[in-house]
């Protein structure tokens, strides 16, 4: 707990808070101040928009102990403000809500707009209005009420006070004062031993379920179909291939435990989990169906990796290679899924080299040393290109993605 | 949705800062707005055993200017920039810049330093400071140094920055008069992460003739010398010249390949350029 002190709608406030108590639930649960709403709590939807320091800022990303001293002002605190009462009016004029759970942090936002912006048109209240989304899709009647709100002020029936000068820097922050230090608490090492544990998931691979990315990558592997075969039957040379992925244990029959470690600036992943392995001789075909959870962020993730072994020029093979995945909880829910997308299909370009380089070269090494963890921001897309490209270069049938 | 436990601590001056980062024993992140790391905090992405809030210091939120440069504090935010509070150098770009990241409420706390710092490819600073030909004021243990903004991101939120290197300031170079830039990005919705992203700086006083390809989830492609872009004229009608295989190849050069984004990418420059013509 660290000590705080701030104001929250006039009223002066000391309480200790942990750090990792977000500024809404600090609001919420400590001050039972209950207008201001929480829905997505990853700053994308606005519901939880509030004043600090007379400026609009989302109370969901930062937490309570960064506004010592700071001046809080929630929907409770603005009953009489007048730019407020005139809002409430236009939105009950003008049918701007409907469930209500986007409205504390629309009129918040609003409000903005009709001190800041007296002059916008519609379509700057639009742009203005974008980070708050509406679950009703309610926007028209809301934009007609931000608009009736700034023309009563361009018409100057509603009083409007004076902006106060504003500090630069984020909003709420002030110059830090000497503190003694809190007690500093376990390192991450204890606290993740001490952390819910891997579990194994029932379900390996898709099943029926649609994968949220499909990556198809080809490679010709200087070997004939018969050897390349037996290496894809030895799973404990397949999956070092993988860029921080390792066996846990020996593979038992046709099922394997296995990891996966991941780093990512500053996200990392630990992907403990199981998989299945299936192989048709006659075809030529396998399939690795696994699926396991991330240790850190809960994620979890399954995936099928089909091989297919075709016979080639001068006697090599041509490996052609599916991985459908599917992933779910934090790392899926998180908004950059350019980048997640990106980073799949770099690790599969990276196991496909591998392969290759494992299947072409001498003889290859293996053995069960612990996995390096793949820092996947550190490797330019340039350098890594230029690294492939050989291995590109050799791709016979269908091109690439 | 809760993050795990952390510890906090607000030093007062950059040398606290540098201390606390030197921990060995705990792994710690710096914070200044918190509008990128709050999010993966949130998410439980991110785990740091110790959260080090940079913006007590009243060092980071000043502004220096000397006759070819101003030097932004790491911890100014973008509000800050798109309402004037810091001077213009740039012929009203940087507020400009400013005004189209996310949405108020999040400009009012998110900062020009911990932009850079996080590296998300497609965020606006990495790459409209790059086509600027801007500077990252570090401070770490090795004292102070600048790195041109184009050579700080490595790759996907990845910098140089050592463990204990800080982003102080941000150095933007002063246009010319005739200066002439433009800036585009496409968005699904307005105030969202760009999925491909532009900017140009024409400059011929400076013999500044700069472009930039961004948001191509790796570090922004720089096009140090864009005078090919345009067959080599200069002037106001520098659109009408655009040769836009001159950036296909560029992306080509860079690894970036996909013969779609590669257009979308392409068709997002042009009309950097086509702002930068109209202004």
């Amino acid at each position: 707990m660290t000590p705080l002190r701030l104001t929250v709608n006039g009223e002066h406030i000391a309480e200790p808070v942990e750090p990792r108590t977000h500024l809404a639930d600090f609001l919420r649960d400590s001050l039972n101040l209950t207008a201001t709403h929480l829905r997505c709590e990853q700053g994308v939807c606005g519901a939880c928009t509030i004043l600090v320091d007379g400026e609009p800022v989302r109370s969901c990303i930062t937490y309570a102990v960064q506004y010592e001293n700071a001046e809080i002002m929630t929907l409770e605190g603005l009953e009489h403000d007048p730019v407020m009462a005139a809002l409430r009016r236009a939105f009950s004029a003008e049918h701007a809500l409907q469930c209500g759970y986007c409205t504390p942090g629309m009129l918040v936002t609003s409000r903005d707009i009709v001190l800041r912006l007296p002059d916008a048109d519609e379509a700057r209240v639009r742009v203005e209005l974008s980070g708050n989304l509406c679950r009703c899709t309610g926007y028209e009647g809301i934009v007609r009420a931000v608009g009736r709100v700034l023309a009563e002020r361009r018409a100057g029936t509603l009083a409007v006070s004076a902006p106060q000068p504003r500090r630069i820097g984020p909003i709420g922050s002030r110059r830090a004062v000497a503190t003694a230090s809190p007690v500093p608490s376990a390192p991450a090492a204890d606290r993740a031993a001490s952390g819910r544990p891997a579990e194994a998931e029932t379900e390996l691979g898709l099943g029926g379920r649609q994968p949220n990315f499909e990556i198809r990558r080809s490679f010709v592997a200087a070997r004939p179909p018969d050897e390349v075969w037996a290496f894809f039957g030895q799973i404990e040379r397949v999956v070092p291939c993988l860029p921080g992925a390792a066996l846990v244990g020996p593979a038992d029959g046709e099922r394997i435990q296995g990891r996966m470690t991941v780093k990512l600036g500053p996200i990392t992943t630990d992907f403990s989990g199981e998989a299945r392995l299936a192989r048709d001789e006659t075809q030529r075909r396998g399939t690795i169906s696994g699926a396991g959870r991330d240790r850190l962020s809960g994620s979890r993730a399954a995936a099928d990796v089909d091989y297919h072994l075709v016979p080639a020029e001068g006697g090599m093979t041509r490996v052609d290679i599916v991985v459908r995945a599917l992933l779910a909880g934090a790392l899926a829910q998180f908004g950059r899924s350019g980048i997640v997308d990106d980073l799949a299909t770099r690790l599969t370009d990276m196991f496909a080299q591998n392969l290759e380089r494992s299947l072409s070269g001498p003889t290859p090494e293996h053995g069960a040393a612990a996995p390096a963890p793949f820092k996947a921001g550190a490797m330019l897309r340039a350098v890594f290109a230029a690294r492939l490209r050989s291995v590109i270069n050799r791709i016979v049938g269908r091109p690439h993605e | 949705m809760k993050p795990v436990a952390f510890d906090y601590e607000r030093p007062q001056d950059i040398a606290g800062a540098l201390a606390l980062a030197g921990r060995a024993d705990v792994a710690v992140k710096f914070l200044a707005g918190g509008q990128s790391l709050g999010p993966m905090l949130n998410l439980r992405l991110a785990q740091p055993d110790l959260l080090v809030d940079l913006t007590g210091i009243a060092e980071l939120k000043q502004v220096g200017e000397t006759t070819d440069a101003l030097e932004i504090g790491a911890c100014i935010t973008h509000a800050d920039i798109e309402d004037g509070r810091v001077p213009d150098v740039t012929n009203g770009a940087l507020a400009a810049v400013a005004h189209g990241i996310a949405y108020r409420a999040v400009r009012n706390r998110g900062t020009i330093g911990g932009s850079l710092a996080h590296a998300d490819p497609a965020a606006d600073w990495v790459t409209f400071l790059a086509a600027i030909g801007a500077g990252v004021v570090i401070r770490g243990s090795g004292g102070r140094r600048v790195v041109p903004v184009e050579e700080f991101m490595t790759g996907v939120f990845e910098t140089v920055l050592a463990p204990n290197d800080l982003v102080t300031a941000i150095r933007i170079p002063r246009f010319s008069a005739d200066a002439r830039w433009g800036y585009y990005k496409a968005c699904r919705k307005t105030g969202e992460f760009a999925y491909a992203s532009a900017a140009v700086l024409h400059d011929p006083t400076r013999s500044v003739n700069r472009a930039v390809i961004g948001a191509v989830e790796a570090r922004p492609i720089v096009l140090a010398d864009a005078g090919e872009l345009f067959g080599r004229r200069t002037g106001a009608d520098i659109a009408a010249s655009f040769v836009p295989q001159v950036a296909m190849r560029a992306m080509d050069t860079a690894g970036f390949k996909n013969p779609i984004e590669q257009k979308v990418h392409a068709v997002a420059l042009r009309r950097a350029v086509e702002q930068a013509c109209a202004r």
